[in-house]
């Protein structure tokens, strides 16, 4: 009688125990609901459904709110025409920082929409990345749009690709590709600066200078619309040169812009080419970490069995030349985004290093 | 009796339930909360899976051929890759159209990978960058054709920390198969590595221990280099109980065959293993066998680079220091092998081997001993006479054993003097208890 009470007294005991925990599986469970409800900010199915443009949709035309914005020297991507905006939360402003990318406000969407010129002479979309800040974690995260034939839509598309296309070149010269399109990986590799996901092209620098056909500097437009903050006299600022314009910058000025913008998002302290220590930071001022003489460190092939990343005098024997002047996977640089050769960019190049003082 | 069975039963299954019904069964540390299985023709599904992978999945691939461009994992933690065995799951990425590697792991902790063959990429064929505790096991990591068209690296974590590489074979490498670069705590062991241009690469990698593995076949068996302007030091590593042997292959790097002046191009076929620049090396209880130019190397970055010196700072110094080699088993052929004798360095170990001989007639034409040091040592930095100022350390039974290689004055034939003095680098007199 006296074990049957004990064994009743336990067994109502684990009743009671199993009520109270199922009570605390319960909380627990709508705090995960509540948790999966502020998840992480979740990117459209649809280009169109964000509603960034007016009339057809591969117009491009920005809605109100929509800021188009241009880079002073851009990076190649197989000649690929670019339209960039930025759409920023109501109310909200982009803080100014003197290096590195703008502070942009949480729920900041950056938006990248890459066209080629087709043999007809038109521009046919072929992708739309996005960057998101998410207001969750503050972090950055990647999407990209796969653009339709019929150039109606744009969808979600994560596992990249190769799209057949044939192009003009600035020369109007044909050239026929497999287009690479990243997949989100392959933008994280670009984008991830010591662990963390940021932007690349919006650095004031790259953004000081007055785009063709206005009037006014990038950056004092958007200070004097109120969405920009915090923007120092604008003499102070410093000015990407444009890798382009002879007029206004010498040759070494031209080519360490192009490969700042080209090369120094991977190759640079932190980045994801940060195991060779070739860093071609337009600020770095280091010989060796700018290749100079450099022995490469995990080149293998890649180097194409050439000795030094850069031979002031010499750019037929320097490997940095060889790579921009490759579409060889494992030769080729940058690895991704580039399947055929950036004539022009690597002219630059080749005539920098030849301008470079030979050094006994 | 059966009463108080009943309700212990019942009050048991009332606990259990209870338990069940809250945290799920409990799981072993190793196990993961989602699985995804695949089989050939679902390589377009199971690269989506990599793109989109959760923390925590195991992903199996079954057995057979599976084509891949290339795959990636970025930015989770507790990944496990796993096939049915290096003979059964076969990933084959001859199609690589862009990047630099078959696969790429990128900023992931706890990463392992088991059980497969992953063959022929144009660039690297796994890589892992910036990532911890990470084991890659049972794989093999092969290129069909030894040749410089094959990618660099078969197995090749960088700037990472704790790795594990066990029962791995690695061949055809056009660098090296393994190559475990600017990496904290690092352990390779039984592992295979043939017909690479370097068996096995410890760079600029701190405490790493090598043991156990066969490293055979190749250009060089076992190199450890420390190179100038990198993200860290090197240092702390011990290569014991390996069988290192017939690494007489020709340097098929590119433009190796006669030695490029950096990396593994200046590595002589005929190499056993190579201590380039590195500090506090032990290398001890290895059959170091018919390795036919030198079995083992010791050099400063002074021997490739004449500006070394220029390049010291608190991740590099030129000189090989506190270098102990010990009770290791070594042989060598008779001659050196024929493509040490196209190669840049290969040349130089030829002429050491001619230049003793000359020196002196006594020695009867024997072969260059089994340690070649190239003598350059912090004298030159420190404009000091000392005899051995870097610790060297060698305890090893047999004659013939050592040759001071007086490099500084290779291009000046008239004042070269190798030395096979091994006396003050005899571990007795550095004071090396052993």
């Amino acid at each position: 009688m006296r074990k049957t009470y004990i064994f009743s007294s336990l067994l109502l005991f684990a009743v009671i125990l199993s009520v109270v925990s199922g009570q605390g599986c319960k909380n627990k469970s709508t705090e995960n609901t509540r948790q999966s409800a502020k998840e992480d900010f979740q990117f459209k199915e649809k280009l169109s459904e964000y509603g960034f443009f007016k009339d057809k949709l591969n117009t491009l035309n920005p809605r109100d709110g929509v800021l188009g914005y241009e880079l002073s020297t851009p990076l190649f991507t197989d000649y690929a025409v670019k339209k960039r905006f930025i759409v920023l939360p109501k109310g909200k402003v982009i803080k100014y920082n003197a290096t590195g990318v703008l502070d942009f406000p949480d729920s900041t969407m950056i938006i990248k929409n890459f066209a080629y010129i087709n043999t007809a002479h038109q521009q046919i979309l072929i992708e739309t990345r996005l960057l998101v800040r998410d207001p969750k974690d503050k972090s950055w995260k990647v999407m990209n749009y796969l653009w339709n034939k019929e150039q109606t839509e744009a969808v979600r598309h994560i596992t990249g690709g190769k799209v057949p296309i044939t192009l003009l070149d600035n020369d109007n010269q044909k050239l026929f590709t497999n287009y690479q399109v990243p997949n989100t990986n392959d933008c994280k590799r670009c984008h991830i600066k010591d662990d963390i996901l940021i932007p690349i092209g919006p650095k004031a620098r790259n953004l000081n200078f007055t785009v063709s056909g206005e009037k006014e500097n990038q950056l004092l437009a958007w200070a004097r619309k109120g969405i920009l903050t915090g923007l120092p006299a604008i003499c102070t600022v410093v000015k990407l040169p444009n890798w382009a314009d002879s007029k206004h910058y010498s040759l070494t000025q031209r080519a360490r812009a192009y490969l700042d913008v080209n090369c120094a998002h991977c190759h640079t302290k932190g980045g994801d080419a940060y195991n060779t220590g070739l860093f071609l930071e337009y600020e770095q001022t280091n010989p060796d970490h700018l290749g100079m003489k450099k022995t490469p460190v995990s080149a293998g092939g890649g180097a194409g069995g050439l000795d030094y990343d850069v031979i002031p005098g010499n750019a037929a024997h320097s490997i940095l030349f060889y790579r921009l002047n490759s579409t060889e996977p494992g030769t080729a640089m940058p690895e991704l985004a580039r399947t055929v050769i950036h004539k022009e960019g690597v002219k630059l190049i080749r005539q920098w290093i030849n301008s470079l003082a030979k050094k006994p | 009796m059966k009463h108080l069975f009943r309700l212990t039963f019942l009050l048991s299954l009332v606990v259990a339930t209870l338990q069940f019904s809250c945290t799920g069964p409990k799981t072993p540390k190793d196990e993961y909360k989602i699985t995804l299985t695949f089989k050939p023709g679902e390589e377009a599904k199971i690269a989506e899976a990599f793109l989109s992978i959760k923390d925590s999945t195991l992903i199996l691939l079954k057995e057979g051929v599976y084509q891949f461009d290339n795959l990636s994992i970025a930015q989770v933690n507790y990944i496990r890759i796993q096939g049915e065995g290096h003979d059964k799951t076969i990933l084959d990425f001859k199609q690589q159209s862009q990047g630099g590697e078959g696969i790429r792991v990128t900023n992931v902790k706890h990463f392992t990978i088991d059980g497969m063959t992953i063959k022929d990429s144009k660039g690297d064929l796994l890589k892992i960058n910036k990532s911890r505790d990470i084991v890659i096991t049972n794989l093999h990591a092969v290129w069909s054709k030894a040749d410089s068209t094959s990618g660099g690296y078969a197995i090749y974590p960088v700037l990472c920390k704790n790795i594990l590489i066990e029962n791995c074979y690695t061949e055809g490498s056009s660098d090296a198969g393994i190559y475990v670069g600017q990496t904290d705590s690092a352990i390779v062991r039984m592992c295979k590595a043939a017909k690479n241009v370097a068996g096995c690469e410890i760079e600029n990698t701190s405490h790493a221990q090598v043991y156990d593995n066969e490293f055979y076949n190749n250009t060089a068996g076992f190199l450890v280099f420390d190179l100038p302007d990198l993200s860290k030091r090197g240092g702390h590593v011990k290569a014991y109980n390996n069988y290192i042997h017939d690494n007489n292959f020709r340097n098929f790097a590119k433009a190796g065959s006669f030695g490029t002046t950096w990396g593994v191009g200046n590595a002589s076929p005929g190499s056993g293993i190579i201590i380039l620049a590195a500090s506090d090396i032990e290398i001890y209880n290895n059959r170091i066998l018919n390795n036919n130019s030198s079995a083992i190397t010791i050099a400063s970055g002074f021997a490739v680079d004449a500006k070394a010196g220029e390049k010291i700072n608190a991740n590099y110094f030129p000189i090989a220091k506190n270098i102990y080699i010990h009770n290791n088993r070594i042989t060598m052929g008779a001659a050196f092998p024929k493509p040490a004798y196209e190669h840049r360095i290969g040349q130089t170990l030829i002429a050491i081997e001619q230049q003793l001989n000359k020196l002196d007639p006594a020695r009867k034409n024997k072969r260059i001993p089994f340690i070649m040091y190239d003598g350059i040592s912090s004298n030159i930095l420190t404009k000091r006479a000392a005899l051995n100022p870097d610790s060297i350390c060698i305890s090893q039974m047999g004659d013939n054993v050592f040759v001071n290689a007086d490099f500084l004055n290779l291009t000046n034939v008239q004042n070269w003097h190798p030395n096979t003095n091994i006396a003050p680098f005899s571990c007795n007199q550095v004071g090396k208890s052993h």
